[in-house]
């Protein structure tokens, strides 16, 4: 039985440029079940990150219709999405992932003591989930003690210690060489393997599209194709 | 307030990111904490003085007259009774002494000179508990005991009279009916009090005597009563009232130190207007220290902002947040300039400001010319509160900023 997770219906964007209105998003139809590994895939300006902040509530869309694990997102008010983003999603973005006074147990914690755990048994899983993502003894770092791929490993760290449905991540590897870029997309391949956890993952990087499961193209404010691979 | 340890903790620390710049804005803030305190310290130093030199001096705490007798000054009106209105108040809670006295206005003559005087005619062992007078003898004695015409002069009222220890003084004033009456006395001390009311004015007579010349009877003009503190004035003074009608008298009136002398309630007020000036001045610092500091630090942040609403954090806690960093920077300077402003206060309160060259000046306010500062609590706690609302105020304009950013538009900011 197909298990949906986004459904996106007719969604646009428009943004202002001068006297014109430029659609980011003209018209988006989406379907994603729970557990896929997508990756939008598209040249800069196609639309992939403005498409990524509709699903994570980070945007609103001027028209359509977007539900995400059966909540409508436009009906939702600013502090709902925001509740809605702290116990449903996990975010992935390109830089600056990271709140720099903290380490990186404490970056993983931060989200589970909003979500309201308390602190022995937060500690604990971003220990666990340090070790997951390979930084055993990199807990008490703070970002710039640690290399641009270890921040994003921590970054997938905290975005999956949060039991998320969903995780979206914007250029992951943008910032990565190309070994460090390979490495991160393995971690999170086998994380979709391992807990079925759905990610959304915006990119033009070869190596990230390569690792696709389901690629969604973009072009001009519009899916362009789905590929199930 | 469930994620306070997490606001105080990125706070604490966000501070710290910018050490120079933290230490440059607390230790702004941390002077003109200081200086307020200091400036503080010193008014309340001031006006304790004034009130102290004032209350103790002559007018003690509280007066009971006939009605009507401070404003007319007549001795027609008087309290017939005193001991019947003794009698009543000493029941009252929080009275440390009372004394009686008969005040009249009149003039003092020498064998080449006179000049207006306040008379007192006092009790002399009871005067003594009561003010300071007896305690400003300067030369001679005070009123010695059996000695119906012995009268303690002021020495600034002496020397426009030309008259010393020993010699004869006659005082003239007028009696209830109208007429002039007037007394011979022997001067047997001069007092100096510093105070020019007190020292070119006052003569200082046994009662009976003056009761007996002024044609009186029992009758006195003022009962006047210390306090246990001058904290207790107002309650005890409501006090009073009541146990006075009780009596069935209401020909009464009691009045407070500062009800007295206008000068000393127009001091007082002043002292409360100075110290809403300096809160306002605090204020003002705060603001000015602080709230660029918090706008720079602010836009640095911007990401960290947008990134902290994509994880789920609510635009009121965003603003709490950056609330909470602003109190945290201004405790810091706050305490650092309570502690200087406070400890110069305390150092000076112990060994006191020498501010002798201007004690002519002084002498008018009853202010003593070396100034001991005094460190209050409440004075303290104002600051401190008026430092934190500051802080509040200058933390308002970038926390509404940060917790208003779309997290979308922050997070592609560079």
């Amino acid at each position: 039985m197909r298990d949906e997770l986004i459904s996106a219906r007719g969604v646009k964007r428009f943004y202002d440029s001068g006297e014109l209105k430029v659609a980011a998003l003209d018209g988006v139809d989406l379907s994603i079940e729970r557990g896929a590994y997508v990756v939008l895939a598209g040249r800069s300006g196609s639309g992939k990150t403005t498409l990524l902040n509709m699903l994570g509530g980070l945007d609103r869309p001027d028209a359509g219709s977007l539900s995400i694990a059966g909540q409508d997102m436009l009906a939702m008010t600013v502090a709902e999405r925001a509740g809605f983003r702290l116990h449903h999603l996990g975010f992935v973005f390109q830089a600056y992932n990271l709140i720099r006074v903290l380490n990186a147990r404490e970056n993983v914690a931060y989200v589970l003591q909003l979500q309201g755990m308390d602190k022995k048994q937060r500690f604990e899983l971003a220990d666990q989930w340090l070790a997951k993502v390979g930084l055993s003894g990199f807990e008490k770092r703070r970002p710039d003690q640690m290399s641009g791929g270890q921040q994003q490993r921590v970054a997938v760290a905290r975005a999956l210690a949060a039991g998320p449905d969903l995780v979206l991540a914007d250029e992951p590897t943008a910032n990565l060489d190309s070994h460090t870029g390979e490495s991160l997309m393995a971690l999170m391949r086998q994380l979709n393997d391992e807990k079925s956890t759905t990610f959304v993952i915006a990119s033009h990087d070869p190596a990230v599209i390569a690792s696709a499961r389901t690629l969604i193209t973009m072009q001009d404010g519009k899916v362009e194709s789905v590929k199930n691979l | 307030m469930g994620n306070l340890a997490i606001y105080l903790k990125l706070g604490w620390r966000n501070l710290w990111l910018h050490p120079l710049r933290t230490m440059l804005t607390a230790a702004a803030l941390g002077v003109g904490i200081a200086a307020l305190t200091f400036l503080s310290a010193m008014d309340d130093g001031w006006m304790q003085q004034i009130k102290t030199n004032f209350a103790m001096t002559v007018t003690g705490h509280i007066q009971i007259h006939a009605k009507g007798f401070e404003d007319s000054r007549n001795l027609s009106q008087r309290i017939e009774h005193p001991d019947k209105v003794i009698a009543a108040i000493s029941r009252v809670d929080g009275i440390r002494g009372i004394a009686t006295r008969v005040r009249a206005s009149g003039l003092a003559s020498s064998a080449g000179s006179n000049a207006g005087a306040q008379i007192y005619g006092v009790q002399p062992e009871l005067e003594q508990q009561m003010s300071r007078l007896s305690g400003f003898v300067a030369a001679g004695t005070w009123l010695p005991d059996h000695d119906v015409h012995a009268a303690v002069v002021g020495d600034g009222l002496a020397d426009r009279l030309g008259i010393g220890l020993g010699d004869k003084l006659v005082v003239m004033a007028a009696v209830p009916g109208g007429d002039i009456a007037s007394e011979v006395f022997r001067v047997r001390g001069l007092i100096h009090s510093g105070v020019m009311e007190v020292d070119n004015l006052i003569v200082i007579v046994p009662l009976p005597t003056a009761q007996h010349w002024l044609g009186l009877g029992k009758a006195i003009t003022d009962i006047v009563i210390r306090a246990d503190s001058f904290d207790q004035v107002n309650e005890l003074a409501v006090a009073l009232k009541m146990s006075l009608s009780a009596l069935g008298c209401g020909s009464f009136e009691v009045l407070r130190w500062y009800d007295i002398d206008p000068m000393a309630q127009q001091w007082a007020d002043f002292a409360d207007a100075y110290t809403w000036i300096v809160l306002l001045i605090v204020i003002i610092v705060v603001l000015a220290e602080v709230l660029n500091t918090m706008l720079m630090s602010m836009h640095e942040r911007v990401r960290e902002f947008g990134l902290m609403g994509a994880l789920g954090v609510m635009p009121a806690q965003i603003f709490a947040m950056v609330v909470w960093e602003t109190v945290i920077l201004v405790l810091i300077g706050g305490a650092a300039g309570f502690a200087l402003g406070g400890g110069l206060s305390l150092w000076y309160g112990e060994h006191g400001i020498d501010l002798s060259q201007f004690a002519i000046a002084f002498s008018f306010m009853y202010m003593d010319p070396i100034v001991h500062p005094l460190l209050q609590a409440d004075s303290g706690l104002r600051i401190l509160a008026a430092a934190l609302f500051g802080a509040m105020i200058a933390g308002l304009i970038p926390a509404w900023k940060a917790s208003r950013l779309q997290p979308a538009h922050a997070l592609r900011e560079l």
